[in-house]
């Protein structure tokens, strides 16, 4: 009896919250598809974090030029692919986002962001390698904002200029062995800076075929990727670089041998200089040497790609605010408070970049280097090259049974995940 | 909401009147029930509610919350999962989700419903047996005197449901889906698969391999750094203890100073210290006792197993020590007293009565902190990222199962499907052995230790 009571009464409480609770899940839906000459309140994009100040300008410009507003929100970058593809069926999403653009494939799988109107058009004032960044089977899916690649820093108190090969730079760190130093430190355990060499002697991810990856052709275990696999052993086994450089902690132990002047040269990308200048190294930089057989180390080239959400009713205002936000005016004002650089092709002879040691580098090395795979299966590749070239560093298995054991994998995987 | 007891039979002679059954069988009608047995306000008040509760849900549940152009009702979507791909058309994840909580909306709608007939059959039988039909006041007092408990829970009670009870169904359901990155909303429709996830974890090569030799090594992880853990802690905490030690505080304080550096400062600080060339391990202690300098804490899969299970022995043990400390004071000294008078050495008076004592009063935590390193992902994560490579498998030498899921499914190559499929089996492993263990500790009998 008594219970009957209570219980009554608590039903009575629980409808009001439960009813409270239906309520919430109800979300307006909106079907209203964009009208291509209306022009739109605001259009909002997403900036990455603590880089917002100049797209803020170039958004202000864009304004009173056009009179459409623009509205820049601060996500960072590596979080902005997860949370569009929770905004954006909510109808809270942005109409611009910004990826690295080896996300491209995937993003454009998950049916996230929209392909340029007009992507000929619009790619025309970006360097090549670029272009082919942001393009993905066939067709263009965003603006390039900024490019990086890994290139050679070095000291100069130590090394008046930068060393013509890599077998310079294995004599000089052989010198320095002896003193209990190090010269040339490069992380060639992580895949991201190894496709150097590995790329240099004639492997490659992804045979590329008239502008399309074939994920089914994979050349990590050809004969150049196991000659290059055998040239990164080499500076592991004869001790030229120290075992503290292999797994957790090794990027940290790199910054601090180089920081401390125990280094001469490291391979690391532009966005280490800042650290290193700070450290007080008298700071010099360009593009890697030559390999022993002659070829350029290929380094991969990371694209910052400014993109529109698929859930974007203002596309083509997006596009053309985008086409003026990373026009050379602004990308040139990017690149002087931020360091971003530009891959605007007019850009490369502009007094500012060329007497910037670093940027003038990674220009030079964007060439010779190869856009990181933007198809989903580039997912697949890191782990099991990572476990390889750690096999081949320890000197625990020889290269050709370890690349081979990553292919196989990367396969194996690359079939599970389209099962 | 209220259990649902079925009515005993009665032995008593059968009663003239038939209230409960009337009173039940219109109350399909929610309130008439009530209404008949003349209890009106309580017959209004199931009539409202029950009836503004559909009214307000209805829209949920068969006109669905807009989530794509076929959202016929949150029903059709938790079956279907949608039926139109792409930017404007049926989202599978938001309508699972919505699905999710119109069943727990609906199943809280019919408990109440159902509460209903049996409120009314009661209150009919009472009539029946011509006793006393409680009156308003009663109602009132009783609810005073008896509700209360019950009125201050509903609340955190609903909370609960749709801050734990939900994200347990959604991962339970999106393990029998082929709900991964490249299937994923807007541009696919989720579909259901039934249980290929779980059949895929012993069926496809890369998992099945390493699946074994993860498990086998999740399960030595846990019980050497947890047994190491509550062995150290125990030990210095009964040391710690003795009579006539001088410094008794200064000695603890330093000891449980390893507690206060936060875990994850410490791991990455330890990840320096076993650096193979430059860590102070190799590069000052080890030489410094004559022992080889050139151990492979990072690259040998064996080493760094040691190292892991050393720096959880040092975060781990002052908690339990902090833990003993405080159960010793509790136990009485005359048992001490009488086991020395009958004859009994340091040892046996330690392993027959401070063991026993310790063990009995803090079984639970000690249980819990076996659960805790089975899925200790901090430091497996920040030492060495599961590593050293191993060749052949997909993992590293030293992930544990919660690290590898973190490697399938929120990796570069994120599967949510199948790692919901393997949280799942992980959860139910942990869970049985939780229970056994619970079951068999001491602390759960209604028994005294003395």
């Amino acid at each position: 009896m008594k219970k009957l009571v209570a219980g009554l009464s608590v039903s009575v409480m629980a409808i009001g919250a439960l009813a409270a609770c239906g309520g919430g899940t109800d979300s307006g839906s909106s079907d209203t598809s964009s009208e291509g000459g209306k022009k739109p309140t605001k259009i909002v994009i997403w900036e990455d974090t603590e880089k917002a100040e100049t797209t803020k300008a170039a958004a202000k410009a864009f304004e009173e030029k056009e009179g459409v507003k623009v509205e820049v929100k601060e996500v960072k970058m590596t979080d902005q692919q997860k949370k569009v593809a929770l905004d954006g069926p909510a109808g809270k999403g942005p109409d611009i986002i910004l990826l690295p653009h080896d996300q491209i494939g995937t993003v454009v799988d998950q049916g996230l962001i929209a392909e340029l109107k007009d992507g000929e058009k619009a790619l025309e004032p970006f360097i090549d390698t670029a272009k082919s960044a942001v393009t993905f089977d066939g067709k263009v899916y965003g603006y390039p904002k900024a490019v990086e690649t890994p290139i050679l820093l070095f000291n100069k108190d130590e090394l008046k200029e930068a060393p013509a090969s890599m077998d310079d730079l294995y004599k000089i760190s052989t010198e320095q062995k002896k003193d209990g130093k190090y010269g040339f430190l490069a992380l060639w355990d992580n895949f991201y800076f190894a496709h150097g060499p590995i790329g240099g002697y004639g492997g490659y991810v992804f045979k590329e075929n008239g502008g399309k990856l074939d994920p089914a052709d994979i050349g990590l275990n050809n004969k150049g990727a196991v000659e290059g696999m055998d040239y990164i052993g080499k500076w592991y086994k004869e001790g030229l670089f120290p075992k503290g450089l292999i797994g957790g902690g090794g990027g940290q132990a790199m910054d601090q041998l180089f920081g401390d002047k125990k280094a001469v040269a490291v391979m690391n990308g532009p966005w280490a200089v800042a650290s290193y200048k700070e450290k007080g190294i008298n700071l010099g930089a360009s593009a890697l040497p030559k390999l022993p057989n002659g070829e350029a180390i290929k380094t991969f080239v990371g694209v910052k790609t400014y993109a529109v959400s698929a859930y974007s009713e203002n596309q083509e205002w997006a596009e053309k605010f985008l086409a003026s936000l990373t026009g050379e005016e602004n990308a040139k004002a990017m690149f002087e408070k931020y360091n971003e650089i530009p891959p605007v092709t007019s850009l490369q002879e502009d007094a500012t970049i060329k007497d910037n040691e670093v940027a003038a580098a990674v220009f030079a090395q964007s060439k010779d280097g190869v856009p990181m795979p933007n198809i989903a299966e580039m997912g697949q590749v890191w782990e099991p090259m990572a476990a390889a070239l750690q096999l081949v560093a320890t000197n625990k298995q020889d290269a050709q049974k370890s690349a081979d054991d990553a292919v196989k994998q990367i396969k194996q995987q690359i079939e599970a995940n389209n099962q | 909401m209220a259990a649902i007891a079925t009515p005993q039979p009665t032995k008593t002679p059968k009663p003239k009147t038939n209230h409960r059954t009337i009173a039940a069988a219109i109350s399909i009608v929610p309130g008439m029930g009530q209404l008949y047995n003349k209890q009106f306000l309580k017959g209004a008040t199931f009539f409202i509610v029950v009836l503004s509760y559909f009214l307000v849900n209805f829209e949920l549940f068969f006109k669905g919350a807009g989530n794509g152009p076929g959202d016929r009702g949150a029903i059709w979507g938790l079956i279907t999962l949608g039926e139109v791909a792409g930017v404007r058309g049926d989202h599978s994840i938001f309508l699972m989700v919505e699905g999710i909580i119109a069943l727990i909306l609906l199943v809280f709608g019919i408990a109440i419903y159902v509460w209903n007939f049996i409120d009314a059959y009661r209150i009919g039988k009472l009539r029946d047996l011509e006793l006393e039909v409680p009156s308003l006041k009663m109602q009132l007092r009783n609810f005073r005197d008896n509700g209360f408990p019950y009125a201050m829970l509903i609340p955190s009670l609903v909370l609960l449901v749709f801050t734990v009870v939900l994200p347990l169904i959604f991962t339970f359901l999106i393990a029998f889906t082929n709900y991964k990155f490249n299937n994923s909303p807007p541009a696919k429709l989720v579909d259901w698969i039934g249980i290929q996830n779980f059949l895929n974890i012993f069926t496809v090569d890369i998992f099945r391999d390493t699946f074994v030799s993860v498990l086998g090594w999740t399960l030595v992880w846990t019980v050497a750094s947890t047994t190491g853990v509550i062995a150290i802690g125990i030990g210095l905490a009964v040391l710690l203890n003795q009579k006539g030690l001088k410094g008794k505080r200064f000695f603890r304080s330093i000891l449980i100073l390893s507690w206060a550096v936060p875990a994850f400062i410490t791991i990455l600080i330890f990840r320096s210290m076993f650096n193979e060339t430059f860590g102070v391990f190799n590069t000052t202690l080890l030489p410094a006792i004559g022992l080889d300098s050139g151990v492979e804490w990072m690259t040998d899969p064996t080493y760094t197993k040691l190292a892991l299970i050393g720096i959880q022995w040092w975060l781990g043990f002052p908690y339990i020590m902090t833990l003993t400390t405080g159960i010793l004071q509790s136990i009485p000294e005359d048992l001490y007293e009488a086991a020395t008078i009958d004859g009994a050495t340091s040892g046996e008076k330690f392993r027959l009565i401070t063991l026993p004592m310790i063990l009995f009063a803090t079984a639970p935590i000690l249980i819990t902190q076996y659960t805790f390193n089975f899925n200790n992902f901090n430091i497996i994560y920040l030492f060495n990222n599961g590593g050293p490579a191993v060749p052949g498998q997909s993992a590293g030498g030293t992930d544990i199962l919660i690290s590898w899921i973190y490697k399938l499914s929120l990796g570069s190559n994120p599967q949510y499907g199948f790692a919901a499929a393997i949280t799942l089996v992980l959860s139910f492993f942990i869970m049985t052995i939780a229970v056994i263990q619970f079951k068999r500790s001491k602390s759960f009998k209604d028994e005294d230790m003395i």
